[in-house]
């Protein structure tokens, strides 16, 4: 499932000054998919139910996150529990299979807005490319978001045996500053 | 490092990723929080830190930043906490071995949200295990708490 | 079927030799119950009126030697005490006391025997008599089978009326009154101007009278606590992180170990390289025990650390390894040469199925864990000359026997401080633990030692509930049922745990078919074969023991045969069902339940039964099938018990029963690779959590004769009575459990 327009680029890349192609962009756009449709990503990027996922390990797809947790509309728990009950917000980590996992950042769900879970390719690129549905980000601030985010570093090594996106975090933010450059194309554009 | 629990710093030599729960029982003799899965599956080990309810065996003693309450600082059989008071009303525990994990995070949920819905406790807790089948009387207790604390 | 009969006779003859010997019903002479343990321990100024009572100038305390694993035990004990002693047991120390042959457990024999609770016969009273006289001869100071009121219920009664009559005979010594100017209240003796004396201050004169034997108990209508809403004494404690568990016991000079033996059950160890433990902070040592390795530590969390780090050369399982494979020998054992018991055999079976239309049926259940929330856990204390254990534990006597011939003390410098558990299930019904700290102990004396296991530990070394399968064949006549054959194949666990324990199993084992043969109806034909498969992994008692997965085989078979007959399943119970306080509470949770009332679409009630330990239980459970999965709206129960003690307790004890039968029904199995248990803590094996609960409404009736315990019976017809309101709701019959193999649960 691994679709590399990325290795492709890096084995061939285009002269700075070139503007990708709306098919290289498309390309890279599909990359960034296999990721933000991955359930990694998608086990928090929930709606507005805010009720996390816990597809991976040995729970299955469509799992959801056991003990009933409910984000509510605080998006970290605070009307029920919080998600740092257990997601301890600490420099630890924690490796241990069925254990919470940790980063050093609170633990949250993103705003419901930002639901990418059952997300078509074409809805989620629509979606990602506007800052009115982004988190109001324009893409090189995105960039600088994946790569600064304790979130998106864990969901690309989480340990404990746990899925992880395909391709890396490097390959990840060449793709979108190559969909971005190639003016952030949908399928479906005209 | 220095830790304060119930109210005592105390001073204590332990590795910075020992959890909390090992520092208090064997290291504080604070044995009021219990060891159940030791991956945050059960919550017996459930104290407050700034009075938020965390799973004591998850968090490392290196990252506790505040205040840590046990169910002993919570309050005392001739100075019972509201929510003591409900759990002793209804006669909840059974074994009684996960209730001190589980008034913990009732009584974090109840500061937090004092007129709860009853799908608000049920998810609130739900992360507390108990194997005797308490669940009845903890959802009745915690609505009882709730009254009590209102009223207070 | 020679063997069921030599069975049959043998336990007859040792009824017939008991009742030689001078055994009666009926009279109870206070004397017979033996030497008092407690005298051997007095200091100057106490006094031990009774094995149950003890005073000094400090106060009382109240021995109440059945273990409390959650059910309320020792407070119930003291109630009883105290209803007679007229103290309040607020007021008092409860102690579970020494292990001592006085306090061997009368009742739970009979649990082993092949006697219907509902038999009143002649050989069912000889045998109850012969567990009793067993008990006794053996010392058999255990806790189990739901004995520990039907028990209790006269012994410590009249414990606590032998004491208080003593006190009562020292105070006529130091008044020079009558007794019957005198009354006894709330730990006082009171005089007839009104003072009162202490019972502490006539502590010292008791001691030097010959405890009172005759006395009378009080008529139930004078009664304090007894059938009233009771505190339990352990419950401040138990809210306030007060009360001391076996993993909380703190010694000076304390060190903390854990184990890890072999995940592959049975397999061993071959060889094992400490050298990275060894040098991991607060180690103190790495030390072989049977089957693996121990460490000892200045901290429990540095011993866990450490025990991952021991690199260990583990042998492979003896053991059928693999699930599937223990299912197929499961099957294979349902033949004559495996037959074990075939207590109910009514009507001519084999000719009523000849010929008609049989319905047949095949339902597999699970191994299951008892997986209590405290891990298995001790502090021991060994020097040359003696041995201290502190733990929770429900077979104090057994513990003795078994360190004295693992350490060559004598039993008597054994002392086995017995704690309050966190749970059991059955699971503190083995010293596999203890064995393993003594272990260590023998290799570090004079060091107290808390060993405590990790989850994954206690998991993977639990003697789970045995797996089985049963097969039903049936035949239905005019719109009733006619023909009932279930045919059930488990693994004996009377074979594989009484061996642990160094005891014979002599004859069938009634658990393979508990819950299943001694039920009350009249099918014309009916008959429960139980046929025993070769050993596997080791297996033990799980809370409500056969009758725990025997409540599904067999009303899971009943519901299917209703459905084929046309019949509802309430109404054709009540019509087959001879035992009158069975009849009772079937027809009190069909008005609970308004049984036969629509619950509109999606939506469905099941109804199971199942008497287990002299108690009949009727359960009807409501579903609906949403678009997320089934959820559990509601439960409806009526059990009897002869007399609820406590309407408190009881009530807790059968909702705790009923979402323990439902939790295991619908998530948790004990699988096995290699003969190793792949579950390895609670997030394979959940159980209920509190979103799932159901409301629970429980009605305890009072027509059976005898009294009886709630911390069982409660449990057994849960998961039939869901499966059936499944299949209700949806159409689909679920024959194996766990049901989330078949459904989802929102």
């Amino acid at each position: 499932m691994r679709t590399f327009a990325v290795a492709l680029l890096l084995a061939t890349p285009v002269a700075a000054q070139d503007a990708p192609t709306k098919a290289q962009g498309l390309a890279a756009w599909d990359d960034i998919y296999a990721v933000t449709s991955h359930p990694r990503c998608t086990n928090c990027h929930v709606g507005a139910d805010g009720i996390p996922m816990w597809d991976g390990l040995t729970y299955g797809a469509d799992a959801v996150h056991g003990m009933h947790v409910l984000a509510g509309e605080s998006r970290v728990g605070a009307e029920t529990m919080p998600c740092r009950t257990c997601h301890i917000g600490a420099q630890s980590g924690n490796a241990t299979p069925h254990a919470p996992p940790m980063i050093d950042d609170a633990w949250r769900l993103p705003p419901a807005e930002l639901a990418w879970l059952g997300k078509s390719s074409d809805a989620l690129c629509a979606q990602l490319r506007d800052p009115e549905t982004n988190d109001g980000f324009a893409m090189d601030g995105l960039a600088t978001h994946l790569e600064t985010s304790a979130f998106v570093a864990w969901g690309f090594d989480p340990g404990a045996g746990r899925s992880v996106p395909p391709g890396t975090l490097d390959e990840m933010v060449v793709a979108l500053n190559l969909w971005a450059a190639a003016g952030t194309p949908c399928a479906s554009d005209p | 490092m220095k830790l304060t629990v119930n109210g005592e710093t105390h001073d204590v030599d332990v590795e910075d990723d020992m959890p909390l729960l090992w520092v208090l029982r064997d290291e504080l003799g604070i044995t009021g929080p219990k060891y159940g899965c030791g991956i945050a599956q059960c919550g017996a080990c459930t104290v407050h830190v700034d009075g938020v309810a965390v799973r004591s065996c998850q968090l490392a003693a290196g990252d506790v930043i505040g205040d840590v309450t046990t169910i002993e600082g919570l309050g005392t059989p001739s100075a019972l906490h509201a929510v003591q008071e409900a759990w002793i009303d209804l006669q909840v525990a059974q074994c009684g071995y996960c209730q001190a994990g589980q008034i913990m995070q009732a009584a974090s949920f109840l500061d937090m949200n004092s007129e709860p819905t009853d799908a608000q406790i049920d998810a609130a807790m739900s992360g507390n295990l108990c194997r005797c089948g308490s669940y009845p009387r903890i959802r009745d207790a915690v609505k009882l708490a709730a009254i009590k604390l209102r009223r207070v | 079927m020679g063997r069921v009969k030599t069975i049959a006779r043998r336990s007859f003859l040792i009824g017939s030799a008991a009742i030689a010997g001078g055994v009666a019903f009926g009279t109870y002479l206070y004397k017979r119950e033996g030497e008092n343990p407690l005298l051997a321990d007095l200091k100057p100024g106490e006094t031990a009126i009774t094995p149950y009572v003890r005073i000094d100038a400090q106060g009382i305390t109240l021995i109440t030697p059945r273990a409390d694993v959650g059910q309320g035990a020792w407070s119930m004990q003291a109630h009883l005490i105290t209803e007679e002693l007229d103290i309040d047991p607020a007021t008092a120390t409860v102690s579970p006391g020494p292990a001592s042959a006085i306090y061997y457990n009368g009742v739970v024999g009979a649990e082993a025997m092949p006697i219907a609770a509902t038999s009143d016969t002649l050989l069912a009273r000889t045998g109850r008599g012969a567990a009793d006289v067993m008990g006794k001869l053996m010392g058999l100071h255990i806790t189990g089978g739901s004995s520990t009121v039907p028990d209790m219920y006269d012994r410590l009664r009249m414990a606590g009326a032998v004491a208080r009559e003593t006190l009562i005979r020292a105070a006529m010594k130091q008044t020079g009154l009558p007794r019957d100017q005198l009354s006894t209240e709330n730990g006082h003796v009171v005089l007839p101007d009104g003072s009162k004396i202490d019972y502490l201050d006539l502590a010292v004169a008791a001691a030097d009278i010959d405890p009172v034997q005759d006395v009378a108990l009080r008529d139930p209508s004078q009664w304090r606590y007894l059938t009233k809403p009771q505190k339990r004494t352990d419950m401040v404690a138990k809210s306030t992180g007060t009360l001391t568990y076996g993993i909380d016991m703190v010694m000076d000079g304390m060190v903390y170990a854990t184990t890890r033996t072999n995940p592959a059950m049975g397999g061993g160890i071959i060889g094992f390289d400490a050298a990275a433990a060894q040098a991991m902070r607060g180690v103190r040592s790495v030390l072989p025990i049977t089957g693996g390795i121990a460490v000892v530590a200045d901290n429990t969390w540095r011993a866990f650390q450490a025990a991952q780090a021991v690199d260990c050369d583990w042998g492979p399982s003896p053991y059928i390894g693999n699930t599937a494979d223990q299912f197929d020998a499961v099957a294979a054992s349902m033949t004559d040469d495996h037959q074990d018991s075939r207590f109910k055999d009514e009507g001519d079976v084999t000719a009523a199925l000849d010929g008609a239309d049989v319905i047949e049926a095949e339902y597999r259940i699970p191994y299951l864990a008892h997986a209590p929330l405290e891990p298995m856990s001790v502090v021991v204390k060994m020097t040359r000359t003696r041995l201290d254990i502190w733990t929770g534990t429900q077979i104090p006597r057994f513990v003795q026997a078994n360190m004295a011939k693992l350490t060559g003390l004598d039993a008597d410098n054994i002392h086995v401080h017995v704690l309050m558990s966190g749970g059991s299930f059955g699971r503190r019904l083995e010293d596999d633990y203890v064995a393993q700290a003594v272990e260590i102990a023998l290799q570090l004396r004079d060091t107290p030692i808390k060993m405590i296991w990790q989850r994954e530990e206690d998991f993977t070394h639990d003697f789970s509930r045995p797996l089985a399968i049963a097969r039903g064949r049936g035949a239905v006549k005019s719109g009733a049922l006619d023909a009932f054959d279930l045919s059930i194949a488990a693994p004996s666990v009377a074979e594989s745990s009484l061996a642990r324990l160094g005891q014979p199993a002599i004859g069938p084992d009634v658990a393979i078919v508990a819950g299943a043969w001694d039920q009350p109806f009249a099918i014309p034909n009916y008959r429960v074969t139980g046929y025993r498969t070769p050993a596997m992994v080791p297996i033990s008692s799980w809370r409500s023991v056969g009758a725990s997965g025997n409540g599904f085989l067999h009303e899971s078979f009943m519901d299917e045969m209703c459905h084929a007959a046309g019949v509802d399943p309430l109404e054709e119970r009540l019509r087959l069902c001879w035992h009158a306080p069975s009849r009772k509470v079937l027809e009190a949770v069909g008005e609970m339940s308004d049984w036969g009332s629509d619950l509109g679409p999606n939506r469905g009630r099941g109804l199971a039964f199942t008497l287990a330990f002299g108690v009949p239980v009727a359960q009807v459970v409501e579903v609906t099938n949403t678009d997320r999965g089934i959820r559990i709206d509601k439960v409806f129960v009526a059990a009897d018990v002869g007399r609820v003690l406590d309407p408190v307790n009881f009530e807790a004890q059968v909702q705790g029963g009923v979402i323990f039968g439902l939790g295991h029904a619908m998530n948790c199995e004990m699988t096995y690779v290699d003969g190793a248990a792949q579950q390895d803590n609670y997030h394979a094996y959940e159980g209920m959590r509190l979103y799932q609960t159901p409301e629970i409404m429980v009605r305890g009736l009072e027509n059976g004769d005898k009294i009886r315990g709630i911390g069982e019976p409660g449990v057994p017809p849960a998961a039939p009575a869901l499966a059936n309101a499944i299949f209700a709701a949806t159409g689909q019959r679920i024959r194996e459990l766990p049901l989330s193999k078949s459904v989802d649960f929102v």
